[in-house]
């Protein structure tokens, strides 16, 4: 009954398990401690990763003086104890308990897709259970054949529910469930419809029988048929480990351990977005727009030597200042070192640039400036022992599920605190203590009202140029944030009182690219600074840290991407190299900036697919994709991850580094420089952050906001516009949508699925609308994802957030 | 009488079934008929069977146990029992079917052993009565696997429980929240809780809960700690500002009137509007003022008041209208109530304070106040309570203990609790005690006090006791304290607190509307006839009658909370509420007040008993018992600070809190 503080948890325990004494700390399973010892007790509903279950009964062991036998897996170590793992006992009751599972099991192991990769094969298998003494009534329970991406077999389930549980814990989700009782208890989705979550599939992994398959997979092979490789994920920024599955040198499922840095947690486009890779659509031979204005396949010879007629050509007549380099945040560090070197030594023009000028560039100079680094001040596994966790204009999941994931992890586990602002309801504010919901546009003004607010509750730090900040602070009052931002004083002071222990600041997409993205960014690393907070960046793309990195940026008196568009209208440029961007649909003002590109005596395009930029191209060279080449990601997390090629290119298509070394011998007269080479080349870049970071004031400005504003932003089950070509992604969102919140669809009289024309800046288009109950009124969502969406042309600043009008179609 | 014909249960078996002589006499704490009505034949539960009727069909009842265990109950969440009561259960049934051979009924021992790996109780406890079924009755088992016999078909009702639910006054799924905290569903634990506790923030922080006297865990090392895992949930909807449920019952046009905005009417309120039924609550009090004792008999360092406000704020948006400063029988009178409303609902609570009997306490001594319960309602209040700058408080229940802590708060400069029995003897929680102590409260134990001294002006100067030492046991056997002759002595003081109890002050009911009033000063209300074997009525631990339908003699008046089961607990007034709610649903639905089966069972059971303290749990002892984080230290108690002296659990120090629990679920059967 004593009501005193928990007991400390550091203490060391020892206990005896099989004869052989270990030392572990309190808190430690039975299962743990034999592990340490090297005794292996079967386990089938054990996962380390989540909380434990206990429910296959498996682990069952014996300790001195307990008169049942206890389950390994979640019964924590005592002092002295005497643990027996093995006895004739222990394994009458392990293979009868297997047994018991066993009942009524469907014997369809031979076409069950877990086959030779089922714990529930191995574990019987390995403790001999060869009869069976029990029988039940047997009563089929339907397949879920009905949902996307996956497919559910109760009859297979042993409901460890690990599923359940991965889904809750780790990815934060909650879809699954253990429903109703006894022999018909099963997994299923709490409303009994189809699967409607995140799609990443980490139930799938963490299934140990073919309950719960990957529905592109069945039947594609038996598992051991599959050649494994490991490598880096493409899409995002978290840089999970993965490991690609193939099958003649193609993808054909990626999975990731648990040993990984990412234990083994994928999002959908990790797990999933492999299909983009086989589409049918992708780049396989070289092409050449043809006199007659058509683009025709060519060799790659011709090609290149295309390539490099007409830049040698534009350079003897323009200088070599009339060629500009588009580089990508999806290709390699090498490959971004060599286009670089391309552009800027072997053509000798300073115009190089990459869609990172839409925001992250610009935020990382501020970095740089202020705190010294670029990219974050630490490694995302530093999130886990964070007291507080700010996040300020980002959907972690959207933008990088694997921060998302630690993030969940320090808040559910580990006691840290969570604040999130954003403009629109994130997939994370269930975690939240404050979640801040501001109008788009008024980010820099948050910033400010955030650290006005950690100033007078006494959450901050004695920061450098502290004085001189509070005094700037002063000009701006709460009144004018709370016009700004729609927020309150009583709200930032909420938000500011969950500041404690070590605290990390994330910034993302909404902030890097809002409308006033200098005070946004300036204010988010003033928070930090405030907070002495490590800091976070984040970045939809697997490679942008990586490509800023390797130089990718204009050269003394380059253009940057505007200036280069301005460039080409001027005529200055007349010659434009695209690695890997869709610049048509990434950058505002399509119109004008596709009538440049028509401009262009040459365009020379890398990539995997027939993007619209691509298909403007004079010379289109397919590429090869992430799981088809070597070299290295680096992540917004400065984590620089080496990886090899385990999938074959398709067609003709090679690798970037291949293509643009081709090019640079050709233009160069030199050698074609190899990967190695290249690698050798390159000089780590070492970051440090300044030790007495300054404060630096910047001024909000205030955006005259009209009645609706647009937000074109990432949105989840997709990533870049890669996924836009994987079916597996499209499967569970097809189309680009709107979305918008219940108040205002009931204003205008809309449902699900009702067409609406959204015009701004003199352009319109038309899309279905989905209802997202959640979010603001005044505020509708894009996703930038879909090429078909076109909301480029809406747009006339890099700003992510514009003001629209919208009406029934 | 009633005579048990065969039983195992309380590990002992008994078996009257064939013998010639005097029959074994054996009684246990049931009723002989169910309801009052129906014949109790045959129970089945965890700890064997007891059949009362020759002619119960055990067989078919253990077959029916069985099934109803594994296809309603059983949670499927591990290997033996989601499989091992499948495979039982269908081995029944093939036997009622004359389908099993003799044979096949030696699996069922080996079954029961397997099943005692379960994860949790409710499996292994059930097979408990099955086995012992086949053992005593296995002429009747194989007499249907020869093919002799078709299965006869009594009426069986079911019941689950768990020693902790059982023991809550207000029947919380406690297992069940733990569980979902376990597994980190906050949201979800809080609405299991709800469902039987809307006011989980208070009974998170202030129960004294019973419920952690009844866990098995104590058997094996320390108990759960169950409130403070209440307030874990509850915390978290507030923490994450996630927005409380809403009602979705269609409202009815009936309308409800309760007496009194605490824990009962409160409770009444929120059940009777999730049932549809929208009702006015009449408080005494001015707004923000609501809670009833929770408000003014709790101070705000346990209770603190945004937090209570949110929970009654939570149950006003489910449909209650709470009318402040009305109080009943001068602002409006109760035959005018009955016109207004289809129903009313008596909770005006126990606020009344009991005098001591202690020489000059009638005289309006300047600093001699009231009441404990006034005392403490002023200070909350922040009205001028009269107390000066030396405080003697009389008592040693909860009500004391808070006046003493309270009168540091208000600035006393000493604060001095007289009881008459010892510290160990103490009614209050003893970790209330140790935070007076903590707080430099001054103890005098075993003193009587007999007289209060005054000056000139009548100004209290001190209490006159005597101090008390253990006489010789009376007739029953109890020592009780007597006085100490020539042991007079004087506490000196400024003000004395009498704080020894409180009652109900019944004056606002009319003495012409047929409403009885119990000799203690509680409502009567109508009750089930339940008796034992020995014709003697069933009571609760209150010495109420055991299962009450909470309608008084007068139609359509009903009464719960304090003034109905005499001065308790805030959980108890929840839970009685809840009754009432549901009843005067039924009542208003029907016509009729009447108990459901469940309802009326569920106090079978706690007369039963479900919880055994002997009961040997083998567990490892692995995982001890966390308690809350407290803020320390004098300063705590410093005046004006009324700030929150417990601060809960962090989230992950409740999780693994949650997982010490044994969830022990166990279902009982009855054959009427």
């Amino acid at each position: 009954m004593a009501h005193s503080e928990t007991s400390n948890k550091n203490k060391t325990i020892t206990l005896t398990i099989d004869g052989k004494e270990v030392q572990v700390l309190t808190g430690t399973t039975i299962l743990e401690a034999a592990k340490k010892l090297g005794i292996n007790i079967p386990t089938l509903c054990y996962l380390e990763k989540i909380s434990t279950t206990g429910a296959c009964r498996v682990c069952a062991v014996n300790v001195e003086g307990v008169a049942r036998p206890m389950t390994a897996c979640n019964t924590p170590v005592k002092e002295g104890i005497k643990v027996t793992t093995r006895s004739p006992e222990l394994e009458q009751i392990r293979k009868k308990t297997m047994e018991l599972m066993l009942v009524n099991h469907p014997l369809d192991c031979p076409v069950c897709d877990a086959g030779g990769e089922c714990d529930l094969q191995d574990t019987c298998y390995s403790l001999g259970v060869a009869k069976q003494e029990y029988s039940a009534d047997l009563e089929r329970l339907p397949i879920r054949y009905d949902w996307s991406l996956l497919e559910s077999d109760p009859n297979r389930c042993i409901l460890c529910e690990k599923c359940v549980k991965v889904c809750r814990e780790i990815t934060g989700f909650g879809a699954i469930e253990t429903k109703y009782c006894g022999d018909r208890a099963i997994i299923d989705t709490l409303t009994g419809k189809p699967l409607d979550c995140d799609f990443c599939g980490n139930c799938i992994a963490a299934c140990p029988t073919g309950t719960l398959i990957s529905k592109p997979f069945k039947y594609m092979g038996r598992p051991w048929t599959f050649e494994v490789k490991n490598g880096i994920c493409g899409f995002c920024s978290s840089g999970c480990q993965i490991e690609y599955h193939l099958k003649d040198g193609k993808v054909a499922r990626v999975t990731s351990d648990d040993s990984t840095y990412n234990n083994g947690n994928l999002c959908i486009n990790g797990r999933f977005g492999y299909s983009a890779f086989n589409s049918p659509e992708r780049l396989m031979v070289p092409q050449v727009r043809s006199v007659d204005g058509v683009l025709k396949e060519a060799s790659w010879d011709a090609a290149l030597s295309a390539v490099v007629s007409a830049t040698n050509g534009i350079t003897a007549k323009y200088g070599a200042k009339a060629v500009a380099g588009v580089a990508s945040p999806r290709i390699t560090n090498e490959e971004n070192y060599l286009f670089s070197k391309l552009i800027k030594e072997a053509i000798g023009s300073p115009n190089i640039d990459s869609e990172a000028r839409l925001g992250y560039v610009q935020a990382q100079e501020i970095q740089a400036k202020m705190i010294g680094m670029t990219g974050a001040t630490k490694q995302m596994d530093a999130l886990e022992d964070a007291g507080c966790i700010i996040v300020v204009g980002s959907d972690l999941k959207t933008e990088s599920a694997g921060f998302a994931y630690r993030v969940i992890k320090a808040v559910t586990k580990r006691d840290a605190k969570l604040v999130i602002a954003s403009a629109q309801p994130t997939s994370i504010d269930k975690f939240a203590n404050s979640a801040l919901r501001y109008k788009p546009g008024s980010e820099g003004f948050v910033a400010v009202g955030l650290a006005k607010a950690a100033i007078s509750q006494n959450k901050a730090v004695t920061a450098a140029g502290l004085d001189g900040f509070n005094q700037a602070l002063a000009a701006v009052s709460f009144d004018q944030i709370q016009v700004a931002t729609g927020l309150t004083e009583s709200a930032f002071n909420d938000a500011v009182s969950f500041i404690n222990g070590q605290v990390a600041v994330i910034y993302g997409y909404e902030f890097i690219r809002s409308a006033d993205a200098v005070a946004a960014v300036t204010g988010a690393l003033n928070l930090a600074i405030l907070t002495d907070a490590d800091i976070y960046p984040m970045d939809e793309k697997n490679n942008t840290q990586g490509m800023l990195d390797m130089g990718a940026v204009p050269g003394d008196g380059g253009k940057d991407l505007f200036g280069i568009i301005d460039g080409i209208e001027k005529g200055d440029i007349r010659c434009l190299y695209v690695a890997g961007c869709d610049l048509l649909q990434i950058m505002p003002n399509r119109s004008r900036v596709a009538a440049a590109l028509q401009k262009l005596e040459c365009l020379v395009v890398l990539d995997l697919f027939p993007t619209a930029t691509a298909k403007m191209a004079n010379i289109l060279l397919p590429a090869a994709a992430a799981p088809e080449k070597a070299g290295s990601f680096t992540t917004t997390d400065n984590r620089t991850q080496k990886f090899t090629a385990a999938a074959n290119p398709p067609g003709e298509s090679r690798p970037d580094y291949v293509i643009m070394g081709d090019l640079y011998a050709r233009i160069t007269g030199g050698a074609i420089p190899s990967l190695t080479a290249i690698q050798q080349e390159v000089t780590p870049v070492v970051k440090n952050r300044v030790e007495k970071a300054a404060l630096t004031f910047v001024i909000p400005q205030a955006h005259a906001a009209g009645t609706m504003t647009l937000l074109v932003a990432p949105l989840q089950r997709h990533n870049g516009t890669y996924t836009s070509w994987s079916s597996n992604n499209l499967k569970v969102s097809a189309e680009a949508t709107i979305c918008i919140g219940a108040v205002d669809a009931s204003k205008m009289g809309m449902s699900d699925g009702d067409k609406v024309t959204v015009t701004a800046n003199g352009a319109s288009i038309t899309l279905p609308v989905t209802l997202q109950r959640e979010l603001p009124s005044g505020l509708v969502v894009l996703p930038n994802h879909f090429p078909a969406s076109s909301a480029s042309q809406l747009m006339a600043k890099a700003s992510a957030s514009l003001t629209v009008t919208i009406s029934k179609a | 009488m009633a005579q048990v014909v065969f039983s195992t249960w309380g590990g002992s078996v008994v078996d009257n079934r064939n013998i010639s002589g005097e029959p074994a006499a054996v009684s246990f704490r049931l009723p002989v008929a169910f309801d009052g009505q129906q014949p109790l034949k045959a129970f089945m539960g965890w700890d064997g069977i007891i059949v009362f009727d020759k002619a119960v069909d055990i067989p078919a009842m253990a077959a029916e146990y069985m099934l109803r265990v594994q296809t309603q109950f059983c949670c499927g969440k591990c290997t033996p029992g989601k499989k091992g009561t499948k495979v039982l259960s269908d081995l029944l049934q093939r036997v009622l079917r004359g389908e099993a051979k003799p044979s096949d009924l030696d699996q069922v021992a080996d079954l029961n052993a397997l099943l005692q790996n379960c994860k949790c109780t409710l499996c292994p406890t059930s097979t408990k009565p099955v086995l012992d079924a086949v053992k005593h009755f296995l002429s009747d088992f194989e007499a249907y696997c020869t093919g002799g016999r078709t299965a006869k078909s009594d009426k069986y009702l079911e019941k689950v429980t768990a020693p902790c639910m059982d023991r809550c006054p207000a029947h919380i799924d406690i297992p069940k929240y733990i569980e979902q905290i376990k597994n980190y569903q906050y949201t979800e634990a809080l609405a299991t809780i709800r469902e039987n506790m809307p006011l989980a923030a208070v009974c998170g922080r202030v129960c004294p809960h019973p419920c952690e006297a009844a866990c098995r865990r104590k058997n094996v090392d320390d108990s759960v700690n169950i409130m403070v895992l209440k307030r874990t949930a509850s915390d978290y909807e507030w923490m994450h500002k996630i927005e409380p449920p809403v009602n979705n019952a269609k409202m009815k046009d009936k309308t409800v009137a309760i007496v009194g905005a605490g824990p009962a009417g409160l409770a009444a309120g929120y059940y009777l509007a999730l049932q549809g039924y929208r009702s006015t609550i009449y408080e005494a009090l001015p707004e923000g003022f609501g809670g009833g004792m929770v408000a003014v008999g709790i101070p705000a360092y346990r209770m603190p008041r945004h937090i209570l406000q949110r929970d009654i704020d939570i149950i006003q948006s489910m449909g209650v209208d709470i009318v402040y400063d009305c109080r009943v029988g001068k602002d409006i009178s109760l035959p005018e109530l009955k016109q207004k409303h289809a129903a009313v609902f008596l909770a005006p609570g126990a606020h009344r304070s009991k005098p001591m009997g202690v020489e000059g306490e009638d005289k309006g001594y300047k600093g001699f106040l009231p009441g404990g319960i006034d005392f403490l309602r002023e200070a909350y209040m922040g009205r001028p309570t009269g107390m000066g700058k030396k405080v003697c408080v009389v008592g040693g229940g909860n009500t004391a203990i808070d006046c003493v802590r309270v009168a540091l708060r208000e600035g006393a400069e000493e604060s001095v609790l007289l009881y008459r029995r010892s510290r160990k003897e103490m009614p209050a929680d003893v970790w209330e005690v140790d935070g007076a102590d903590e707080e430099g409260v001054k103890f005098e134990f075993q003193v009587l006090p007999t007289k209060i001294i005054v000056d000139q002006n009548e100004q209290v100067t001190g209490v006159e006791c005597v101090r008390m030492a253990m006489g010789e046991p009376d007739a029953s056997g109890r020592r009780r304290p007597e006085p100490v002759a020539g042991s007079e002595f004087i506490v000196e003081c400024d003000t004395v607190i009498p704080a020894i109890g409180q009652d109900a002050d019944l004056s606002f009911i009319p003495p012409d509307m047929g409403i009885d009033i119990s000799k203690w000063n509680t409502v009567i209300t109508k009750y089930i006839p339940l008796k034992d074997a020995a014709g003697k009525s069933l009571n609760d631990s209150m010495g109420n009658p055991l299962s009450r339908t909470l309608i008084t003699d007068c139609d359509g008046v009903f009464a719960g909370g304090d003034a109905e089961i005499g001065p308790l607990t805030v959980v108890a007034c929840v839970g009685n509420a809840h009754r009432a709610a549901n009843v005067i649903a039924r009542y208003l639905d029907e016509g009729k007040a009447y108990l459901t089966d469940q309802e009326i069972f569920e106090d079978l059971l706690t007369y039963l008993g479900v919880y055994d303290k002997n009961e040997s749990v083998a567990w490892l002892d692995s995982a001890d018992r966390a308690g809350q984080k407290e803020v320390h230290g004098k300063a705590r108690a410093s005046k004006g600070n009324y700030c929150e002296v417990e601060l809960g659990f962090s989230d992950s120090t409740a999780q693994s809190e949650a997982d010490r629990c044994l969830r022990c679920y166990r279902m009982a059967m009855v054959a009427l």
